[in-house]
């Protein structure tokens, strides 16, 4: 188990020293930040001072050594357009990522199991077109629709919930909806399937001739066996919704890390581009890991194999 | 599970109640969410001129301005200024007893401090290269007056430190920056304006408290006044619903449901101009645009009030001369006679391009992009291309966005595109400015017109102490802009800010990147 975790470990740190080069190149392949931070009538001196002070003006190669080697101290370098270090920029935003993640990936897992279990025991049924019409409509409505529908009636028509920003509990509703509901939709798809296939099983079949009560034989006998795709499922989905949720984030006035990257994408903020993505990469490295170890608790075959 | 069902209602049903609106907001707050926030950086020194929205609530100008824009003896540090005879000395008087938010006394020291740092190599504000220009020393004989010494007479010194143009008159506060450093002020700004910092949030908020009484306000109205940022315009107008924000500004598309439904919308009337340049090459203008009937054919080609109409919902203007911002028009004496306004005429057009040798046509590209404040920006640059077509000019729309469009006209990697910008509308000094930059060949890197008498005027400008005579001279520059057909004036274009029904009168005025949030606090 130990050498397994050892070698993932080895291969996402080679990941992301491939992946540092990679954003290090194409930040500044894309344009010159200081077309965005200088006003339009700035001289030619105006430029030359900004790129001498922001150190824009040493070649590539120490201006890469310089950010890697602060980079593994934690220090990501002072972004080019708010002017303040970039690893204060991650802790204000990082936190709000997660917490909405977090928060979408609970309403999802509260939906998408009852869904997905009621689907295969009731196959056919009315719970199953019902279930299979949400899983079709979350996975086919683009985000920024939902994300656009919701804000315009359930906020601002309807005005049950806030429209934006992250200062209560109820803020995290509309966006956390928007975002669970792609997932609902995949998760109790493939928890269906499992399900059809373990309650087909001969050991549920047993289970069941030797009087085991039919809630006990679905709940935990087949449920737990039909987890493994769902629990892989979950921990990329998780990793995905803190770093990939910019649509959500704009439309919702979400101060998370997807408006960070974005914003850095847009004004060509070196710095937090990298810090972003490194940051992301981290966390869905991490996220992958911890599911691996996750798959050898629940199936213990696994943790032989390497 | 009929239990379970009760606690899922219940819990949403306080969910809702908690959310509602009449619990949102106190009444002792203002909150304006705005769709950009710039670059969010809260030092005045590190900013272009965006920032003043929310700066111009915490940092007092040297020089004051009225929301229409004219200097203001009331609104700023100085209570009065005066020049020497030959206007190569300005010598301002300063306000007594103002405090910063740290409780230290605003003396001359501050002013000079503030300038000097305005015009250090760190600044990246919109004027810092025309002050490092003119300013050849800064005086303080005593703690309530500072002597501006200038390198050459000119009048426009007062204008570059009010509150008409960028961040530069801003009054810094020198013992506190030199003790805490330029980062810790960046983090926590200290100024003498009526709200002090409380927090800031990049990405989310900014937000102030009101001081105990200020110079100029007396005791805020509000006690606390939050800028939110707010991309997504659906969200903007929820959050006026609401009652969750007071001052947005919205989309010229949404004012007529916005106003039926009981909400003041306020017009900053030809806030910019939408205005259209061919990229110069390393010697200047290239063919075919080199010819001026080209430039005059591209010009006649547009339907402007169609344009006006359709692109920006009526809440537009045709525009005439090119830079013309007619916000400086009146101050200079300049009148948009009927002759000089573009009409549309495809014949004549047409007729120009053959005159021209271009019969057949030619390919123009033309960049498309967004900008802030402009999300019309790719419909406007596929209209204009589309017009073009009909007088046989093949338009090659490149889209972009605006950082890689700069670099091709700064690079002058591009001759003859065509790119645009809403230029902000400003007072003749920023007019100036402008040209300066842009009309003016040895600026270089902005350049767009190369045109020798025009440089000739504008190098005057600066130096001339008349002001009849540098009236006369602005009339000229823009009278030879519009005869020689220097770039696409379009439209003028009107900005609307929403409020709330209960927010009551609101001028958010005519300069440039301002609202003047800071008058809604007066009681």
């Amino acid at each position: 188990m130990l050498r397994f975790v050892l070698f993932r470990l080895l291969q996402s740190l080679v990941a992301l020293a491939i992946l540092s080069v990679v954003v290090f190149v194409l930040a500044r392949a894309t344009g010159d930040p200081l077309h965005m931070i200088l006003p339009m009538n700035a001289s030619e001196e105006d430029y030359a001072n900004a790129r001498k002070y922001l150190g824009l003006d040493r070649p590539y190669v120490e201006q890469y050594f310089s950010f890697v080697g602060r980079a593994v101290t934690g220090d990501f370098g002072t972004s080019i357009r708010a002017r303040r270090p970039v690893i204060e920029l991650l802790r204000e935003r990082l936190p709000n990522s997660l917490k909405l993640a977090a928060f979408a990936m609970g309403a999802s897992l509260a939906i998408a199991f009852p869904l997905g279990v009621m689907a295969a025991v009731k196959k056919g049924t009315g719970v199953d077109r019902a279930a299979q019409i949400v899983a079709v409509l979350g996975q086919s409505l683009p985000t920024f629709w939902v994300a656009i529908v919701l804000v315009e009636f359930v906020a601002g028509r309807w005005q049950w919930l806030p429209a934006g920003g992250a200062d209560s509990l109820a803020s995290y509703v509309l966006p956390g909806l928007t975002l669970g509901w792609f997932v609902v939709a995949g998760m109790m798809r493939l928890l269906r399937s499992g399900m059809l296939e373990v309650l087909d099983s001969e050991y549920v079949k047993l289970a069941r001739l030797k009087g085991v009560a039919e809630r006990k034989v679905v709940w935990v006998h087949a449920l737990k066996n039909a987890l493994i795709p769902v629990v892989t499922f979950a921990g990329i989905y998780f990793a995905i919704l803190v770093t990939t949720a910019i649509v959500v984030e704009t439309v919702f006035a979400w101060p998370g890390l997807g408006r960070l990257a974005y914003d850095g994408i847009t004004s060509r903020d070196f710095p937090v581009i990298q810090a972003v993505v490194l940051t992301t990469a981290t966390i869905v490295a991490a996220v992958n890991l911890g599911v691996d170890c996750l798959y050898a608790v629940i199936d213990p075959r696994i943790r032989y194999s390497r | 599970m009929k239990s379970t069902t009760r606690i899922i209602v219940t819990s949403l049903l306080l969910l809702i109640a908690v959310a509602s609106p009449a619990w949102a907001q106190a009444k002792s707050e203002l909150t304006v969410a705005l769709s950009s926030f710039s670059a969010e950086t809260l030092d005045p020194a590190l900013q272009g001129h965006n920032v003043k929205y929310y700066l111009s609530l915490m940092f007092d100008y040297l020089v004051g301005v009225t929301p229409d824009g004219q200097p203001s003896q009331a609104g700023g540090l100085a209570s009065k200024w005066e020049s020497s005879a030959d206007h190569r000395r300005w010598t301002f008087h300063l306000r007594k007893g103002v405090k910063f938010h740290d409780g230290s006394d605003m003396t001359s020291e501050d002013v000079k401090f503030s300038l000097q740092r305005a015009m250090s190599k760190r600044s990246t504000t919109g004027y810092a290269g025309p002050l490092r220009t003119l300013i050849a020393d800064i005086e303080t004989p005593a703690p309530d007056r500072v002597v501006i010494v200038l390198k050459e007479s000119t009048l426009i010194i007062p204008t570059y430190l009010s509150r008409s143009l960028s961040t530069e008159g801003m009054v810094l506060p020198k013992k506190y920056i030199e003790a805490n450093g330029d980062d810790v002020f960046a983090r926590k700004p200290v100024g003498t304006g009526p709200y002090k910092f409380v927090e800031q949030v990049v990405g989310s908020h900014i937000k102030m408290t009101a001081v105990d009484n200020h110079w100029r306000i007396g005791v805020p109205k509000y006690k606390n006044v939050t800028f939110k940022l707010v991309p997504e315009e659906t969200t903007r107008i929820a959050l006026l619903r609401r009652g969750e924000a007071d001052v947005a500004d919205v989309s010229r598309e949404r004012v007529k449901e916005l106003e039926k439904e009981g909400f003041p919308v306020h017009m900053r009337r030809e806030e910019a101009i939408i205005h259209m340049w061919w990229i110069l090459g390393p010697e200047g203008r290239t063919p075919p645009t080199r010819d001026k009937r080209v430039r005059e054919a591209l010009n006649l080609a547009i339907d402007r009030a169609e344009i006006a109409q359709s692109i920006f919902g009526g809440y537009a203007e045709p525009a005439a001369i090119p830079m013309g911002l007619s916000w400086a028009f009146k101050e200079v004496g300049f009148k948009v006679t009927p002759e000089m306004a573009y009409p549309y005429d495809v014949a004549r057009a047409k007729k120009l391009l053959a005159d021209a040798g271009y019969a057949g046509g030619f390919t123009q590209d033309v960049y498309a992009f967004q900008l802030p404040g402009f999300a019309e920006g790719k419909s406007f640059a596929e209209a204009v291309a589309g017009y073009w077509e009909k007088i046989g000019v093949k338009s090659k729309l490149i889209p972009v966005d605006y950082p890689a469009f700069r670099k091709q006209w700064v690079d002058r990697k591009a001759p003859g595109a065509v790119g645009y910008y809403n230029i902000a509308n400003r007072d003749w000094i920023g007019t100036y400015a402008l040209l300066e930059k842009q009309a003016y060949t040895p600026s270089k890197l902005n350049d767009t017109v190369n045109d020798p008498e025009i440089d000739g005027m504008i190098a005057q400008v600066m130096r001339q102490t008349d002001r009849e005579k540098i009236n006369a001279l602005m009339r000229n520059i823009y009278t030879r802009m519009r005869s020689e057909h220097h770039g696409v004036p379009v439209v003028y274009v009107h900005s609307p800010y929403a409020t709330s029904k209960t927010l009551g009168k609101y001028n958010p005025g005519a300069v440039m990147y301002d609202l003047f949030i800071d008058e809604l606090a007066r009681k």
